[in-house]
């Protein structure tokens, strides 16, 4: 059956595979996000350390991660590490750890500039409690900054999304891989790369989506 | 009660204290005036350490805050956690508030015992609820900070500051930042603390305020203590040409 142009015959055949491998897209953006904030958040918090070492190390993390390419990093990991240290990471391996350290840059940078854009009255206000500078920034800063966070978070999640099909390139079968290899054997890039744009943007949508429901949630349960 | 021996502060070449010293005794109500810039709120956040000192010393209760006096008289730092310890023991209200604005009323006043304290939620509670009721905001217990008026919100500050069970209170200028009509129930809040015997260091603008409950007021200006007297002397005879200059600008 044709509608126009478009066999839907073939597109139906070749969607269940593609969906496969937008599990694995999921799968990888779910990780990377995972290891992402966590690094995110310990290296913000080393850049406004009053210890001067921590500070230069998160700077350099972030001034050299973010002003390298991402495809760049894949390679040096899972070819690069191969070849010096004979580390072989599987392609999944190399791919979270790629993602997860990039988007830990990036989401470093957010991290800090929310906690930074909390009233320093506040810090004051919770020290002269006799709160450690821990606990104010647990109890009274980092909860404040959490929902500054979200806006820019978002657009981070989905940016890392997206940056997942950067992993086709080091034989990391995704989305964007997969219909790399439907294309080699059919030859139609028109439809197997409209279909992977369109899987693309359903799951963007999706997750833009998810996060303006919590944006609304928290709006609410703070009462303003 | 409260010892500042010869403290000097520097915010980068500008010196902002100089040589600063003064005692307050345990019960006595101190109240600062002076003109902006004059060092009085620097003073203040030195006591408690928000602020660090450059050289001097400082003891409450006779325990020093920041800095450690070594056998051989030099001055070394003291660790955080003493820090910490001592800033429990001083109840801080600021100019603007600066209460958690994710939190309830009722969260912002139980924070500091549970959180500091480690006091069981349930006697947390009743403790600021009795507090909130003292204030006279016992019906805001569950609102949020941003639904309560200036005056509101500062009363529920000097709340939270008292349920640590402050063994003295430091006002930076609570009612700077009120519209004028709400100046006084926080003024009448202070002044039932004044009743009940609590030290306290208030730095205002507040001259009819600091003439009816003031032990002594000092009088500050270019980083110095300028006249340290009882308000009956620095009100009627101020001894300083700068003194009256600057009470006839502003009374």
């Amino acid at each position: 059956m044709r509608i126009g142009p478009i066999d839907v015959e073939f597109l139906l055949a070749i969607t269940p595979i593609l969906l496969k491998g937008a599990l694995m897209t999921i799968e990888l953006t779910v990780l990377s996000i995972f290891f992402g904030t966590i690094i995110g958040l310990f290296v913000a918090l080393m850049k406004i350390s009053r210890f001067k070492l921590l500070a230069v190390i998160g700077g350099f993390y972030t001034w050299v991660i973010r002003g390298i390419p991402l495809l760049v990093q894949l390679f040096i990991l899972y070819y690069g590490l191969a070849q010096y240290f004979d580390i072989q990471l599987s392609p999944k391996a190399a791919a979270v750890l790629g993602l997860s350290i990039c988007g830990g840059a990036y989401i470093a940078e957010i991290i800090r500039a929310g906690i930074q854009s909390i009233d320093k009255g506040q810090m004051e206000a919770a020290l002269s409690l006799g709160m450690s500078s821990t606990q104010a920034m647990r109890r009274v800063i980092l909860p404040q900054a959490y929902r500054r966070l979200l806006p820019p978070m978002g657009n981070e999640f989905i940016a890392l999304m997206k940056d997942t099909s950067l992993v086709s390139v080091i034989t990391m079968v995704e989305l964007m891989r997969s219909g790399i290899l439907l294309n080699t054997t059919y030859f139609r890039s028109m439809e197997i790369y409209l279909t992977v744009g369109i899987i693309y943007l359903i799951m963007t949508t999706f997750f833009i989506y998810i996060i303006c429901r919590l944006e609304k949630r928290l709006a609410i349960s703070e009462g303003d | 009660m409260i010892v500042i021996e010869h403290i000097n502060k520097h915010f980068g070449k500008l010196h902002v204290l100089k040589d600063v010293s003064l005692t307050v005794a345990r019960g006595e109500v101190v109240v600062i005036i002076g003109p902006s810039g004059s060092g009085k709120s620097t003073l203040l956040r030195c006591l408690n350490y928000l602020e660090t000192i450059d050289d001097g010393y400082i003891t409450i209760e006779g325990q020093p805050i920041g800095k450690i006096k070594l056998p051989d008289g030099r001055l070394v730092d003291d660790s955080r956690k003493n820090v910490y310890r001592l800033r429990s023991r001083m109840g801080m209200v600021f100019q603007r508030f600066n209460l958690f604005p994710h939190q309830t009323v009722l969260q912002n006043v139980m924070e500091g015992p549970i959180t500091v304290s480690k006091t069981p939620v349930t006697e947390a509670k009743d403790r600021s609820l009795a507090l909130l009721a003292k204030v006279g905001l016992a019906d805001k217990a569950d609102a949020y900070p941003v639904q309560l008026s200036g005056g509101q919100q500062q009363r529920v500050a000097i709340a939270r500051a008292l349920a640590m069970q402050p063994r003295v209170m430091l006002f930076d200028e609570p009612t700077s930042a009120l519209d004028p009509e709400l100046v006084g129930e926080v003024l009448e809040v202070i002044k039932d603390l004044v009743r009940e015997g609590m030290t306290m260091i208030v730095v205002t603008h507040e001259m009819g305020f600091a003439r009816e409950v003031a032990d002594r007021v000092i009088f500050m200006n270019d980083g110095r203590i300028l006249e340290d007297a009882s308000p009956q002397a620095i009100f009627t005879n101020p001894s300083h040409t700068r003194t009256r200059e600057f009470l006839s600008k502003i009374l």
